[in-house]
């Protein structure tokens, strides 16, 4: 694994801009950013990322089976019991689950560790599945890059098909925050693999759904029935907000499924070292309240239960305190994992964002900041395979 | 060979990027309960689900474009 400093496309922005990706700079900061690429060799990416991945996901496919009617699991996640029997009824109907994203320790020394896991709202797929290809066929033509470079990405035909699959033929509204750009362009490029799977789309704000009483149902502001509900919107928000009551009783089916928010939450991190306890891709882990999280020692990593782009995560060494991001998440608990600090590519520590669509490893996006913890003005860096 | 392939667009960058505009002037009418009226494309109201239902935690967290940088459900 390397990190190449790289000339930029002199017409990026305008190139990002014709396909939609008006994020590409957020809050007059880089997001998208092409000064540099990581390189990876084909054995990384498919022994010691791919693999793994899929590894990591069928591990928590067993621990959210167990987890879904497991009363003492979901205590422990902090997931209100109200929520727990529409969590299990949609599991055992095998809802499925379109789209995942693993956060990975990778620096091409040992085996990837997962640093959590983005089961129920990973953005940056339009960017992963769409932008960074288009950076790689351009910059092998401009000989910016090799001509034999290749790229870990099969997202957006697995997308495709995985919408095929998921659809079934049911129009689909995606919905989600529709004021923020960056919010907005994923919709957007879920909606258009959605429609070039054959399915009927439409994006409603999330604010915008409606319920109809009577025959109880969410509706758009057509007053036509969700049926079919892909949303950028985490489990633990609806769960709180006022149509939260209403969810049970909805026929909708939700994109990504109810049991997903198990997975969404940190507490899975000291499940999984509880359940896989030594596995060569999990970090050490624990609940902060569990007297074991001592095994730990006093150098780890803090994060909230719920929270998300490293909101209220704080890097400890040594008992010392030495990175945090604020935020106001954290209510619900915190769990701690063992530190493993992100190598230094000069002078920029990368994570690797490894992606399933339909539980298959198809993708790798690399974020990466100036400092140790991944935020929301953390840059997107496209990857190649040399 | 990881790399043959074609990554086709058939929306974005064609769309414009919106949410749905409504004329704001209706007169009232009675929908009932659990409705609510809302004016139509031409001006005519037309009654519809009550929505707001969902969105309240984001800006419990995020306030109004406020802290936390650019707020956003993602992560």
């Amino acid at each position: 694994m390397q990190r190449i400093a790289c000339p930029e496309r002199d017409d990026w922005r305008q190139t990002a801009e014709a396909c939609g990706f008006d994020f590409h700079t957020i809050d007059g900061e880089r997001y998208w950013d092409e000064r540099g690429y990581y390189a990876f060799t084909l054995e990384e990416i498919e022994e010691r990322i791919e693999a793994p991945t899929g590894e990591i996901d069928a591990m928590c496919l067993e621990l959210a089976g167990r987890a879904v009617d497991d009363e003492q699991i979901l205590t422990r996640l902090k997931i209100p019991q109200t929520f727990w029997a529409l969590i299990s009824a949609s599991w055992h109907r095998d809802e499925p689950s379109l789209y995942g994203r693993l956060d990975l320790f990778f620096d091409g020394h040992g085996p990837a560790k997962l640093l959590e896991y983005n089961a129920d709202t990973p953005t940056s797929i339009f960017e992963a599945a769409v932008f960074q290809w288009t950076w790689l066929e351009q910059a092998i033509e401009r000989a910016i890059i090799p001509k034999a470079a290749d790229q870990y990405n099969s997202i957006h035909e697995r997308l495709i098909e995985a919408w095929k699959k998921v659809g079934s033929g049911r129009p689909l509204h995606l919905t989600g925050l529709t004021e923020s750009s960056e919010d907005y362009g994923t919709l957007a490029y879920l909606e258009d693999a959605a429609t070039q799977a054959g399915l009927a789309t439409a994006i409603i704000d999330i604010a915008d759904v409606g319920w109809r009483e009577g025959a109880g149902g969410f509706v758009d502001l057509d007053n036509r029935d969700i049926e079919l509900a892909f949303k950028l919107y985490p489990w633990e928000w609806m769960f709180h907000d006022a149509f939260g009551a209403k969810l049970a009783e909805a026929p909708t089916r939700w994109i990504e499924p109810p049991w997903k928010a198990v997975l969404s939450n940190k507490g899975i991190l000291p499940l999984l070292w509880e359940t896989f306890p030594g596995h060569p891709n999990l970090l050490p882990a624990f609940f902060e309240d569990d007297p074991r999280a001592a095994e730990i020692g006093t150098s780890y990593v803090r994060k909230p239960l719920y929270s998300r782009e490293g909101a209220n995560v704080t890097l400890v060494s040594g008992g010392v305190p030495f990175a945090s991001h604020e935020g106001h998440y954290g209510s619900e608990g915190f769990i701690r994992q063992a530190l493993a600090p992100l190598r230094d590519f000069d002078g920029q520590y990368p994570v690797i964002g490894s992606w399933l669509v339909d539980h298959t490893p198809c993708g790798l996006s690399v974020r990466e900041d100036a400092g140790p913890i991944t935020g929301n003005n953390s840059r997107f860096l496209p990857h190649a395979i040399l | 060979m990881k790399r043959s392939r074609r990554v086709v667009l058939t929306l974005m960058g064609s769309a414009a990027l919106a949410t749905v505009a409504r004329p704001l002037a209706a007169r009232p009418i009675d929908c009932g309960p659990g409705l609510t009226a809302v004016p139509g494309a031409n001006g005519v109201p037309y009654c519809r689900a009550i929505a707001g239902g969902f969105g309240g935690s984001f800006q419990h967290f995020h306030g109004h474009g406020h802290g936390n940088g650019h707020g956003h459900a993602g992560g």
